[in-house]
């Protein structure tokens, strides 16, 4: 199967600042995919360059089969980041107009807006100017307009901001159903918990560069394995081994100490056993009070990749 | 192409929700009711009659200022009852069969002559009877216009015969409308007092003596301390605290120095009878245009309608184009603050966005104009009918003029050309605020066709007019001025297709900028840099 989207090398000068460097990567019909990455990462401007709102200054996009997403627009959804609507204009009647743009006769637009905004519980605000809806509200009904024509292809910037935990479940739920019927999401978030719900694939940017591109379970092997354990033992002869990475003490409130016994964070190499580590402590008589093994979280994964520490080292 | 529309539809159906649209819809033709209308209110009810008294010491005076007055207001009448003739006599247009037996000239204006042949003939009573066969069964009865001003004795408690100081003194406080007098059972303000002094004979100023005697006017102090200069005992006195309206005090001067001169010359042995023959002797008086067709080359008052009707127009221009653009520039504005901008240019290009707007609020415009002129058309119309003779000879001119067309035409190239810069200001700016610096530059570049537009019907063709053509920004505003004045050919084909090269760089210059400048966030760019994205090659 053709990619649904394609970057090739596509790199975004403003000025002589580069926005976008040398990005390339593709995307499957049907998948769901997280962009992520820090503020100024260069999400936004990608996107734009996707959806030929930018010309980028070298590289090429392909999107469902064309070079320009505007041959292909009534094909494509998008929310963009910062949140607007017509403030005077009636819920209903946004709905309807971005339909049109996208190609649907007045009428079919009309019914169209009136059945999505009865679906996701706004059917009392349809006859309402949208500057009397609340914040949440406004951002499902421009949600709704993104997607009344049914898009094969959506591009969502930052869907879940500004929404509660209801509606960001009502919002997982619009982008699984999308990806069901075989239509292609690609969202950014900068909350973790949904792309890890959600997402068969990550891309992370940073400073206009990809610096990550893989499944949930590649990014997550990103991180070294960690284990934390509380003991009131000397954990000195832990650090002779070629496994352990690092030894760190985890303060609470401060403390590295509490009732005479003390918790440590242990990273190890990637393919090291975890319960070897568990037979060293017997080996060396540390007596354990707790024993934790705990995946990273993408969370981590995030901060660790985009954190200063991690600067721009490619992991891959 | 298609898109364009929808976006422009949506432009349209969104600005006529507003409530700024009707208002500006319907604030015009409401003006133009009421300057039609005030005038025909305020000589029916507004001005007040106003009571003066009249002390003539003299016991000489009072009678021909009396007979004066009264003469004044007969002339009043008569014409009023010329007005009524023309509105409701049964022939329309022309010299109504009925305004002549009133001896009015073509004007409608009442001379010396026929005020007193209206008088003499038997005044008001019978000229409505020899009205009578010529009107229309509908009319209503003649309607005497009232007395503008009214002569009312003094109050009983103030002697006539005391001094005019003490006379003034004591008449201050009703002056000042501390007190009222009473007239025919109601109480009214005195509006003014007339003291003539006993010795005003002896103070005649005849060129070859050196007494100062003239009427003096005199404001009475209402709040102002009185002024130390001391009332000329010689003078008749003119007291009132409405400084403004000198009119009753001219109908009085007048009044009084007609009679003394008829006097003198009695007194030097000349034959009065005579002299008023010559006084009323005139000559006729015609202004003719040479550029008009032979045998109807007068000027009458339509030809003056026509010479500044295109000012209406230059500000009807002025006022639509300046409001949508304004219009065009908040619609602009709002979709990049609210970044609806970009869900827009995920949809349709630049272009095809660019041209929406400004086919969108060009209709808006063109709605606002229809909506006008029908009401314009209508206003007229209705009152065309001889209440107003300045309606119906606005309505000729209309209907037989380009002026119509050439506004259609100077209206669209004109608010184009505007646009194309307002999107270009409102492409960069994310807020109104930030435009503002942009506008005040624009908006004083827009005033000076209001400004030129008092003085260019007085030399349509002349230096300062031909240069404002000439420059695009200002062509569609003077062209119009200059309409009524048959400028050179040379000058309307010229102007017109440099606006037209104009507008065409407008466009496609702001097209440019809209497109890099739409997108950008942060500080406004510079008014160079607008220029270089302007002028930069398409990558």
């Amino acid at each position: 199967m053709s990619a649904a989207l394609e970057l090739s090398n596509v790199t975004k000068f403003y000025g002589s600042f580069k926005a976008v460097d040398d990005v390339s990567f593709s995307l499957q019909p049907g998948s769901i995919c997280g962009f992520l990455g820090p503020n100024g990462a260069g999400k936004t401007t990608t996107i734009r360059i996707i959806l030929d709102i930018l010309k980028p200054s070298s590289g090429s996009v392909m999107l469902l089969g064309h070079s320009s997403a505007l041959e292909v627009r009534h094909r494509i959804g998008y929310l963009p980041e910062e949140k607007g609507l017509y403030k005077k204009m009636k819920a209903w009647s946004v709905v309807a107009y971005f339909a049109t743009l996208k190609g649907l006769d007045r009428k079919t637009a009309k019914q169209r807006a009136y059945e999505l905004l009865d679906r996701y519980g706004l059917k009392d605000f349809a006859n309402k100017p949208t500057d009397a809806l609340s914040k949440g509200m406004g951002q499902k009904v421009q949600l709704l307009a993104s997607i009344a024509h049914d898009p094969e292809f959506v591009i969502l910037d930052e869907p879940f901001s500004g929404l509660d935990p209801v509606n960001q479940q009502v919002m997982e739920e619009i982008i699984r159903d999308m990806a069901k019927r075989n239509r292609t999401v690609i969202f950014s978030t900068h909350v973790m918990q949904h792309a890890e719900r959600l997402c068969d694939r990550v891309i992370l940017m940073a400073k206009g560069k990809k610096i990550f591109d893989g499944t949930i379970p590649e990014a997550k092997r990103v991180l070294p394995h960690r284990v934390r354990i509380e003991t009131q033992d000397d954990i000195a002869p832990m650090r002779n081994f070629a496994e352990v990475l690092s030894i760190r003490p985890v303060e609470k409130n401060g403390e590295t100490h509490r009732n005479g016994s003390a918790q440590w964070e242990l990273e190890f190499r990637e393919n090291a056993d975890p319960q070897a580590i568990l037979q060293l402590c017997f080996d060396h008589k540390i007596r354990l009070r707790s024993f934790n093994q705990s995946e990273p979280t993408l969370h981590d994964v995030f901060v660790r990749l985009v954190g200063p520490e991690a600067k721009e080292a490619s992991f891959r | 192409m298609k898109y364009a529309m929808l976006v422009a539809w949506r432009e349209f159906a969104e600005s006529t929700k507003a409530k700024g649209f009707w208002i500006s819809i319907f604030l015009m033709p409401t003006m133009l009711f009421f300057s039609i209308q005030a005038p025909i209110w305020l000589e029916q009810k507004a001005t007040p009659v106003r009571y003066y008294v009249l002390v003539d010491q003299s016991k000489n005076l009072a009678p021909a200022i009396e007979s004066a007055m009264e003469k004044n207001y007969q002339r009043r009448v008569l014409e009023a009852l010329g007005d009524y003739a023309r509105k409701y006599c049964a022939s329309q247009l022309g010299s109504p069969p009925g305004a002549n037996p009133l001896g009015l000239d073509g004007d409608g204006e009442a001379n010396p002559r026929s005020v007193e042949s209206f008088i003499s003939k038997g005044g008001k009573d019978a000229a409505v009877e020899r009205l009578k066969p010529h009107l229309r069964p509908d009319a209503p009865a003649f309607q005497s216009p009232r007395r503008p001003y009214q002569v009312v004795g003094l109050p009983s408690d103030i002697s006539s015969d005391s001094d005019l100081s003490t006379l003034a003194d004591s008449l201050k406080p009703y002056l000042r409308g501390e007190r009222q007098l009473e007239y025919n059972g109601q109480p009214i303000t005195l509006s003014a007092a007339v003291l003539i002094p006993s010795e005003i004979e002896n103070f005649i100023v005849r060129p070859q003596t050196n007494h100062a005697s003239r009427i003096t006017h005199h404001e009475t102090p209402a709040t102002n301390p009185p002024r130390p200069s001391t009332v000329n005992p010689r003078s008749i006195q003119y007291w009132s605290i409405n400084a403004s309206d000198p009119r009753l005090r001219d109908d009085i001067e007048h009044a009084i120095n007609s009679e003394i001169r008829q006097r003198e010359y009695a007194a030097q042995g000349l034959d009065v009878a005579a002299i008023r023959q010559v006084e009323q002797t005139y000559a006729s008086f015609a202004s003719l245009n040479p550029k008009k067709e032979k045998g109807k080359e007068a000027v009458s008052a339509a030809d003056a309608v026509r010479q500044w009707a295109p000012s209406g127009f230059v500000y009807l221009l002025w006022l639509v184009i300046f409001v949508i653009v304004q219009m065009l520039l908040s619609n602009t504005i709002e979709e990049k603050s609210n970044r609806i901008i970009e869900v827009l240019l995920s949809s349709v290009t630049p272009g095809e966005l660019m041209m929406g707007k400004l086919f969108g609020i060009a209709a808006i415009g063109l709605t606002m104009i229809s909506a006008w002129m029908l009401a314009v058309f209508g206003i007229l119309s209705w009152k065309a009918g001889g209440a107003s003779v300045l309606a119906g000879q606005m309505l000729g001119v209309l209907k037989t003029s380009d002026l119509i067309p050439l506004f259609s035409i100077y209206f669209l190239l004109g608010y184009l050309m505007y646009a194309g810069f307002i999107l270009s200001i409102g492409s960069v700016c994310n807020t109104i605020k930030e435009a503002q610096s942009y506008m005040s530059v624009l908006t004083i570049v827009m005033m000076v066709p209001l400004l030129t537009m008092t003085f260019i019907p007085k030399d349509p063709n002349g230096g300062l007019a031909r240069l404002l053509s000439w420059i695009p920004l200002y062509t569609p505003f003077t062209m119009m001025n200059r309409a009524a004045a048959d400028p050179p050919m040379f000058d309307l084909i010229g102007t017109l297709v440099l606006l037209l090269a104009t507008t065409a760089i407008a466009l496609w210059m702001s097209g440019k900028v809209f497109r890099i400048g739409i997108l950008r966030t942060g500080q406004p760019p510079k008014v160079v840099e607008m220029i270089r994205w302007a002028l930069r090659r398409e990558s």
